[in-house]
């Protein structure tokens, strides 16, 4: 038996009419279990989709699926043995994907990622600092006071630093969330990534989406962004609550 | 639905990313013959970790002006030394301050 592929999970039990092509030109079909169906495609054995290519090949297949379905996408190289280990993880997670299918149900995300010059930033907070706390290491003498002054004196930059990330992050995030159903944030995620954020929004307020991006470009051009979607959810699926109580009844 | 796209400076924006990459590791490099190294590392990440809580606290407790003069420059002895002793083993087992981050996946860094 050859190992198997999933792309995703979706709100159909029956047959794909469309023709779709998955990783190396392999033939995708719905494996039904209940009233849903885990989309899939048979590997050759050894295989492990590792190409850059790989990744394409995996991202059409979600979404080609999102045309027609509410799609729970599978995380990329997502591989099982044999069909028995397939069907062992669809019975445990089986309320999970219930649950997420009708929350996540006509919905996309959208991804926001904008970068500052951090290190521009924490060079101005560094030299106001410094101007306004004016510390004569020499003349206090202890090594262990330096020492320790010098690590509050960092400390205090650093506070600033998350502040000011804080502040901006903030702005940005006002212009999306009166629209988004949900979010998640990230901030500071390098010096210079200030917020690498998902939105997940009701599909029919995609070009609403758009226009707020457009007008923060436009009242903030000092950023750079790199704003995407729409994406399936990859974000915003919870696993948890349906198995722990799956593990419960047995 | 109409995909978009948009990208002010693709080519700053692969340069930041690829540092996200380096900052958050997906595997861990175990070889046998680096098993010593790998051992020091999570070792010396635990103890940087500490480290860094204690370093943390005294720094709050000077913020409150908790501490006397004289007990600011016992912690800040003290607190030296460790810092000190931490990069002496890290020359020995060629680690650098990224290597001791300790990545809790989803949670991100714990420090």
């Amino acid at each position: 038996m050859l190992p198997i592929y999933a792309y995703g999970i979706i709100d159909f039990n029956g047959r794909i009419e469309k023709a779709i092509q998955g990783i190396e030109k392999s033939c995708v079909y719905n494996m039904p279990y209940h009233d849903i169906g885990v989309v899939v495609s048979d590997i050759q054995t050894g295989m492990r989709p590792a190409e850059s290519y790989h990744v394409l090949e995996h991202e059409d297949v979600v979404e080609k699926l999102m045309d027609d379905f509410t799609v729970l996408p599978m995380r990329f190289r997502t591989v099982f043995n044999n069909k028995d280990n397939l069907m062992e993880m669809l019975t445990t997670y089986h309320s999970d994907f219930r649950q997420n299918l009708a929350r996540l149900c006509n919905k996309a995300e959208f991804g926001i990622k904008v970068f500052w010059r951090g290190d521009i930033i924490r060079k101005r907070i560094t030299d106001v600092y410094n101007k306004s706390h004016q510390v004569d290491y020499t003349s206090s003498g202890s090594s262990g006071k330096n020492f320790l002054i010098e690590k509050f004196r960092m400390h205090e930059i650093e506070k600033e630093f998350e502040k000011k990330a804080n502040q901006y992050s903030e702005i940005i995030d006002n212009y999306f969330t009166p629209i988004a159903v949900e979010k998640k944030l990230k901030k500071l995620q390098t010096e210079n990534l200030l917020l690498n954020a998902s939105y997940l929004f009701d599909k029919d307020k995609q070009n609403i989406f758009v226009a707020a991006f457009e007008q923060l470009k436009k009242e903030h051009s000092g950023l750079k962004y790199l704003f995407s979607g729409p994406w399936p959810p990859y974000n915003f699926i919870h696993l948890g609550v349906g198995k722990e109580a799956h593990e419960k009844s047995n | 639905m109409r995909k978009v796209i948009k990208v002010d400076s693709p080519k700053e924006f692969i340069q930041e990313m690829g540092k996200m990459q380096t900052a958050l590791p997906k595997n861990i490099d175990i070889k046998p013959r680096d098993a010593d190294k790998g051992l020091a590392k999570l070792v010396l990440t635990l103890i940087d970790l500490l480290r860094k809580l204690m370093e943390k606290q005294a720094i709050k407790r000077i913020e409150g002006r908790l501490l006397t003069e004289e007990e600011i420059e016992n912690v800040g002895q003290a607190l030296m030394k460790l810092e000190t002793k931490m990069q002496e083993l890290k020359e020995i087992f060629g680690l650098k301050d990224e290597d001791l981050k300790l990545n809790l996946g989803p949670l991100g860094d714990l420090m």
